[in-house]
């Protein structure tokens, strides 16, 4: 039963203005983020799928700029907020978990110090104290212990510091955290950790998460739902177990198909055809034709809608458009 | 004990108690640190010094010829050889010299009223450091506010702005930005003074204990000779601390867009933190750490700088006495002087480091 | 672990595409191609490059430029800027036979004619001392005719015009041009020759004549030759010795690097105009000794420069891979490091020439560089210094013309840094 979605992404374009021309890295992207689920985003790099995470937050930096769309996130649009009300949002409600835990903590200041400062900087009656305290409780949890709160990031090795992103990111219980490639880093062992402690988190606070991966293995392992995005389209979304089950879109095939198994063996990996367009002049039509093994006429000029397959489960194929697709396919 | 040797005191006691304090209380990386950088500091002073005594005996000239003039007779050079040492081997001059910088005893001026150098230096070095000090203070603070803000308005008009601003101010002689001062505040507008340090009918007034007028009338709570040196120090000021500022907005601003790019700069924005505090709090306080070692690397620029800001402005400073020893050809001064400066150099980028030390935890931990 | 791709480099793969293209073409084309990405920062250095390249044909040719000679004497001293020097002639009306002053002579017996001339001022001075001397000669040759005119003073012009026009004088020495202005006025008078040479061709200076009567526009462009010389030749000689030593050092490693470094690094550190001071105190003021300082100073940034980045590119697997094929250590030094470091070597260089137009002008302002008879702006700078109460133009000029040259090399130099590696220069 699909509950009633925590943050619904509404026709969501993102242009980077570049001296070259306009590029969109992510067209019309309409998708929901539902209450106390694991969604994850995969895509290939470039495809746009970090800068997609970041404008969710409207964390995008010039010249990257949200050129349309509603980001109806727990009932209220984000893109009509002013900055200083999106800025009381970030940190508060929305909580982002990057990719280089190495790199995302300011290295001259203590650890006690980053989360005090984010706590007051929501809740500026908050005493030192008080922000202190609480630190310690929440770091408790989260498997750090108090006296490493004193440390400098350089100090703490990469899961303990990733731990300590979380906790930045639940000082104040955040209902969603947008984790953009959180294991990246990490070793195999660390990462399996982790993955661990973002399913704890769930249960125990009721967390939603966003989680922007290209490794596929982390998503199986842990997500409710995916999306795959492919040069800057959402191409299919939908149940994690349908998805692995039965892929509905080539590309999604192919990325399925390209992931290496263990039980894999003599069999040599699949690797797709072409690559990933240049999106300062993406082809027309659907954008993974050029790639498709199973490309019609009609993929060369229309570009196709995400429709339901099934239930749950859509994608934007024309293969799957049971009316537009054949006709289309019979005019060419 | 003399006023130069005081002020030696004033600055190496406390960087020396700081550096004991430091050494204690850090890591074993930290330590290792301190030792590198003093083992690094005096080998720089020695080669200064030996390259400065080398270049005034090897390259053609004779100073003793010079000093006495065209009237000396060989009699009058020979007798003036053997009082300055200047008939022993090359090897022992350089061994006496050498000694000579650890004493700071530099022995008497080859001319004038030949008197110990170190008693001329004495009255010189406050000077210049009451020069230096505050225009290295406006040139930083011009310099790390400047570089901020251009690099948080990047490619906007505040930025292009700084960025002329610091290229024109590099590009400007000292000397005749100096001039250009007098001729509009003082000549022109008559609002302050272009020479000396203090008006020498108050002078008289002061007690010198340091010879720096500024910290001497405060001490002593003499506000007429206060404002009267305040009142000099100004143009000087401003001509050498707006020289060197060009320079401190151009590396400041270069760092902070670095910074700012930094991963942990866009975790702080997704945490909810106000842009000031991002800007001037995380990314400045990170930037400044490359800062301050390519800050250290500036005391040439403005100790060249404060030689001709003190010809200028007949500023009574090392510089001046520089140039006015070397118009009269004594070379034993030039030499000391220019030792007096290695040692100077050599103070200070220490501090810079040991400053960056303690500013980087990755350094002190 | 199972992944599409290595790293999740977003959009920026864009922005990687065009830089590999630019990456493909040579430096120069490269610098032709910029344009559209680097906007404001290529025009930096379009804009220095032309000026630099003015600058330079000024050096070379200053003569098409220069309406004098740098030490010639072309009229009063301390002439401000466009002010004309005074041409005092004699005035008469037209129909009368004054021409010259000498023909104002009588003989000793008869009435003295009366002269006109306005109060103070250097016409009366100019009057007085004309006549004196033209009397004497006249005593000498023994003639019995006597030049000494009664001299009639006036408060303002229009008096004085208005005097000889009611012929209540015989003549007036004036000021050419002061008459010239109020001419039409007076159609009945006419203007003589000048009584003491002058000649009323030599218009105005635009920047005015310096203590000793010298053109200070004149100076300034011959000045260019000694600044372009001095820069660029001190900074050719540093690079000659930097580049070599900073090559040597990086690749080799080991004591010689260190050593080198420790002596590099203390040249570098220590004020740079100080040392030049000690050496050209010691060599005397000559241009050969003021290059021979200069570029004493510079070596360090050179070796500096090129040994950090003979260091990063050593490190690179393209070295590696030549390595391994059994390279020669010359060869990979000549073949792949070396032409690594040209692009950094061109920046610095254009900043470095700036520098040492800098120091070369303090130098030479502090009495050290060049000798005083020199057209040097530094030279020029430290004459006028003594006259700063009186005459701007002497100090102003020549500090411009300094801060004009060294603005174009730095802003070169910047402009190319800004595109090419923003970190490069650290100092």
């Amino acid at each position: 039963m699909p509950a009633e979605p925590l943050f619904s992404i509404r026709n969501l374009t993102v242009e980077y203005a570049t001296r070259a021309g306009a590029v969109k890295a992510a067209e019309d992207v309409s998708f929901d983020i539902r209450r106390e689920e694991i969604l994850g985003l995969v895509g290939e790099s470039g495809c746009g799928k970090s800068t997609l995470g970041k404008a969710l937050m409207r964390l995008h930096r010039t010249p990257a700029r949200i050129t349309g769309g509603e980001l109806l996130f727990d009932g209220r649009d984000l893109m009509k907020l002013t900055e200083d009300e999106m800025r009381a949002v970030r940190g508060a409600e929305i909580g982002m978990v990057f990719q280089d835990p190495m790199t995302s903590l300011n290295p001259v200041q203590r650890i006690i110090e980053h989360l005090t400062e984010t706590v007051r900087a929501h809740e500026p009656r908050t005493t030192d104290q008080e922000a202190r305290e609480r630190a310690a409780v929440l770091a408790e949890k989260l498997g750090i212990r108090s006296e490493r709160l004193k440390e400098y990031p350089h100090q703490m090795s990469g899961g303990m510091r990733q731990r300590v992103m979380i906790s930045l990111a639940l000082a104040l219980r955040a209902k969603l955290v947008i984790a953009d490639e959180p294991t990246t880093s990490l070793d195999v062992i660390v990462e399996a950790k982790f993955l661990d402690l973002l399913r704890e988190l769930r249960r125990e606070f009721g967390l939603t998460i966003l989680l922007i991966t290209h490794n596929i293995g982390v998503v199986a392992e842990i997500a409710d739902r995916v999306a795959v995005m492919y040069a800057a389209r959402l191409v299919e979304i939908g149940d994690v177990q349908d998805i692995f089950a039965s892929p509905k879109h080539p590309y999604t095939q192919g990325l399925l198909r390209s992931v290496p198994n263990i039980q894999l063996d003599g069999e040599s990996l699949y690797k797709m055809e072409g690559m990933p367009p240049n999106l300062l002049h993406p082809p027309r039509g659907c954008r993974f034709h050029p790639r498709c093994p199973f490309a019609m006429e009609i993929c060369r000029d229309y570009s196709p809608e995400l429709q339901a397959v099934d239930g749950d489960h859509f994608t934007a194929c024309w293969l799957y458009h049971k009316t537009t697709g054949k006709e289309g396919a019979k005019n060419g | 004990m003399t006023p130069i040797s005081f002020i030696l005191l004033i600055i190496g006691i406390p960087l020396a108690l700081m550096l004991l304090y430091v050494f204690i209380r850090g890591s074993m990386g930290l330590r290792k640190y301190i030792l590198t950088r003093i083992g690094l500091t005096l080998p720089m002073v020695f080669i200064l010094a030996s390259l400065v005594f080398f270049i005034m005996r090897v390259l053609p000239g004779d100073p003793v010829r010079s000093a006495l003039g065209p009237r000396g007779t060989a009699e009058q050079a020979e007798h003036m050889r053997q009082a300055l040492g200047l008939d022993k081997p090359l090897i022992v001059q350089y061994g006496i010299f050498l000694k000579d910088i650890i004493t700071l005893n530099f022995g008497n001026s080859m001319v004038g009223g030949h008197r110990p150098i170190i008693d001329e230096m004495s009255e010189r070095f406050p000077a210049t450091l009451e020069l230096i000090v505050p225009a290295s203070i406006l040139a930083l603070a011009i310099g790390i506010i400047g570089g901020a803000l251009a690099a948080s308005r990047r490619k906007a008009a505040a930025d292009y702005f700084l960025r002329v601003y610091s290229v024109v101010i590099y590009s400007l002689p000292i000397f005749w930005f100096g001039l250009m001062l007098q001729l509009l505040f003082g000549i022109q507008l008559k609002l302050l003074p272009v020479a000396g340090r203090i008006d020498p009918i108050i002078r008289t007034t002061l007690e010198p204990v340091t010879n720096m007028y500024l910290i001497d009338s405060l001490i002593s709570g003499n506000w007429p000779a206060l404002g009267s040196a305040v009142s000099h120090l100004i143009l000087p000021t401003i001509t050498l601390g707006l020289v060197l500022s060009g320079v401190f907005v151009r590396m400041t601003r270069i760092n902070v867009i670095e910074t700012l790019q930094a991963d942990y700069i866009a975790a702080a924005r997704a945490r909810g933190i106000r842009e000031k505090v991002v800007v001037y709090g995380h990314a400045l306080k990170n930037a400044m750490i490359p800062v301050i070692t390519l800050i250290g690397l500036q005391v040439a620029i403005l100790l060249a700088g404060a030689v001709l800001t003190e010809t200028i402005f007949n500023w009574p400073g090392m510089g001046g006495y520089l140039v006015q020893r070397i118009s009269a050809r004594d070379y034993t001064a030039v030499q000391s002087v220019i030792a007096m400066f290695a040692l100077l150099v050599a103070l200070i980028s220490l501090t810079v480091d040991l400053i960056y030390s303690l500013l980087d935890p990755r350094v002190r931990y | 672990m199972p992944s599409i791709d290595e790293n999740g480099i977003e959009i920026k793969q864009k922005t990687e595409a065009w830089k590999s293209d630019l990456q493909r073409v040579g430096f120069v084309r490269r610098l032709f191609m910029a344009r559209k990405w680097y906007g404001a920062d290529w025009w930096f250095v379009a804009i220095s490059a032309v000026m630099v390249a003015g600058f330079i044909f000024i050096a070379l040719f200053p003569g098409l430029l220069a309406p004098y000679a740098s030490d010639e004497i072309v009229g009063t001293s301390f002439l401000s800027p466009g002010a004309y020097p005074v041409v005092p002639v004699l005035l008469a009306r037209s129909e009368s036979s004054a021409q010259t002053l000498l023909d104002l002579a009588v003989p000793e017996d008869s009435e003295r004619p009366v002269v006109g001339v306005l109060m103070g001022g250097p016409t009366a001075t100019a009057l007085r001392e004309r006549a004196q001397e033209l009397d004497n000669q006249l005593v000498s040759q023994g003639s019995d005719l006597r030049l000494r005119p009664r001299i009639e003073r006036y408060a303002t012009m229009e008096e004085l015009l208005e005097a000889v026009d009611a012929g209540e004088v015989h003549a007036a020495v004036v000021d050419l041009h002061e008459f010239e202005k109020l001419a039409a006025n007076y159609p009945d008078l006419r203007a003589g020759d000048s009584i003491t040479g002058e000649t009323a061709a030599a218009g105005g200076f635009i920047m005015g004549t310096n203590e000793i009567g010298q053109d200070v526009f004149s100076r300034l462009i011959w000045g260019t030759r000694i600044a372009i010389i001095v820069g660029f030749s001190s900074s050719i000689i540093s690079l000659l010795f930097g580049l070599p030593l900073g090559l040597l050092a990086g690749y080799l490693g080991g004591t010689f690097d260190r050593l080198l470094s420790l002596l590099m690094d203390s040249l570098y550190a220590f004020p740079g105009l100080i040392l030049a001071i000690a050496i050209t105190a010691v060599l005397g003021p000559s241009m050969y000794n003021v290059i021979i300082a200069i570029s004493v100073l510079y070596v360090p940034t050179y070796y500096r420069i090129v040994r950090g980045q003979t260091l990063a590119v050593k490190e690179e697997v393209y070295i590696e891979a030549a390595r391994s094929i059994g390279a020669r250590r010359w060869e990979i030094l000549w073949r792949y490091i070396y032409p690594n470091v040209i692009p950094s070597i061109a920046i610095i260089f254009s900043v470095n020439v700036a520098d040492a137009i800098l120091t070369g002008a303090g130098l030479s302002f502090l009495g050290l560089g060049m000798p005083p008879t020199i057209a040097d702006w530094g030279i020029d700078l430290a004459r006028g210094q003594r006259f700063i109460q009186t005459a701007w133009w002497l100090i102003t000029y020549p500090g411009l013309a300094i801060m004009l040259v060294v603005l174009a090399f730095t802003m070169m130099g910047e402009g190319l840094m800004e595109i090419y590696n923003p970190k490069l220069r650290e100092r």
